[in-house]
């Protein structure tokens, strides 16, 4: 009845958007620096029940037809970022934990050494120089703050996501999702669980994989070789 | 009593699983697309020896049967008995 019940329907990023208080300093970074096109703007009256002030949404393109967008408020004052840490969006008190505070951000993708290498190149001849440059399990990543205090990541594949790690996160994600019925989760927990699940379903997906890859497509669906 | 360790088969842990594996007591089999590191007693495997960076070293454990973790920093990780 529902023939799209099953389909997994969304592709990608229409849009991320972010308030600014700096659209100048935000058109220097992501358009004159970074050289994402500006795709989309709209100038807007106030309008709606509540106060709401004339504002500017613009959008930059960030690749495979994505974008990332901001609101520039007329009149809005800025908030205080002379004292404590995060961006113009959220706050946070000065002993919020770094990582707490580097946990939400945007990660945009490259194909490889040389492309993240030369956004490295613009971000560095700029006043956003590239912060950290790490390699983390499988990919790699340069990061630096945009002008509104946005943690920015730029990031390649160190090699290509193979089928088991989609098996590994499911059973990581079932494994959380059970130990979080009770109280004292841990890593503890978590491992032990695992190891419960993956002796459930390591064999039994290898051998779906050796099947799968033995099945060859024709007009009446996939078909054994 | 034989413990058990998984470890999902990337190439980031095969030199981690290849550092464990010289422990004489320390028994490497395959689960599907893991590897299981069996021994019936505590095991330490050195962080230096296996030449993993930071991000795959603290992340290269994939399921505990019957051991914990007793330390898990960047000299050494080790397994004891539960």
């Amino acid at each position: 009845m529902f023939k799209l019940a099953d389909k997994h329907l969304v592709r990608g990023v229409d849009h991320a958007a972010f308030p600014t208080f700096d659209p100048v300093a935000t058109v220097q970074f992501y358009r004159d620096t970074l050289g994402f096109p500006v795709v989309h703007s709209i100038c807007a009256a106030g309008w709606g029940p509540e106060n709401h002030p004339d504002f500017i949404h613009f959008f930059f393109d960030i690749g495979n037809d994505d974008r990332i967008a901001f609101f520039y408020y007329f009149g809005l004052p800025a908030p205080d970022t002379s004292r404590g840490k995060g961006d113009v969006y959220a706050r946070f008190d000065s002993d919020t934990p770094e990582f707490f505070v580097r946990s939400r951000h945007i990660a945009l993708h490259v194909e490889s050494e040389e492309h993240l290498l030369e956004y490295r190149r613009r971000l560095d001849a700029s006043a956003w120089p590239v912060e950290m440059q790490i390699q983390h399990e499988t990919i790699e990543s340069i990061y630096t703050h945009d002008p509104n205090g946005y943690f920015f990541e730029i990031t390649r594949a160190l090699r290509p996501v193979t089928p088991q790690e989609d098996l590994d996160a499911n059973l990581t994600i079932d494994a959380l999702v059970d130990i979080l019925q009770q109280p004292g989760a841990s890593m503890d927990a978590l491992l032990v669980r695992k190891a419960e699940l993956i002796l459930e379903r390591a064999e039994k997906w290898e051998q779906e994989q050796a099947t799968e890859r033995e099945l060859i497509p024709s007009p009446e669906g996939p078909v054994r070789r | 009593m034989t413990y058990r360790l998984f470890v999902l088969d990337v190439p980031e842990n095969v030199p981690i699983v290849d550092t464990a594996r010289k422990e004489p007591s320390v028994q490497v089999e395959k689960l599907g697309p893991y590897f299981v590191l069996a021994s019936e007693g505590s095991v330490e495997v050195d962080r230096r020896a296996t030449g993993a960076r930071h991000a795959v070293w603290y992340s290269w454990v994939g399921g505990l049967d019957g051991w914990r973790i007793e330390q898990w920093d960047s000299n050494a990780f080790r397994l004891v008995p539960r």
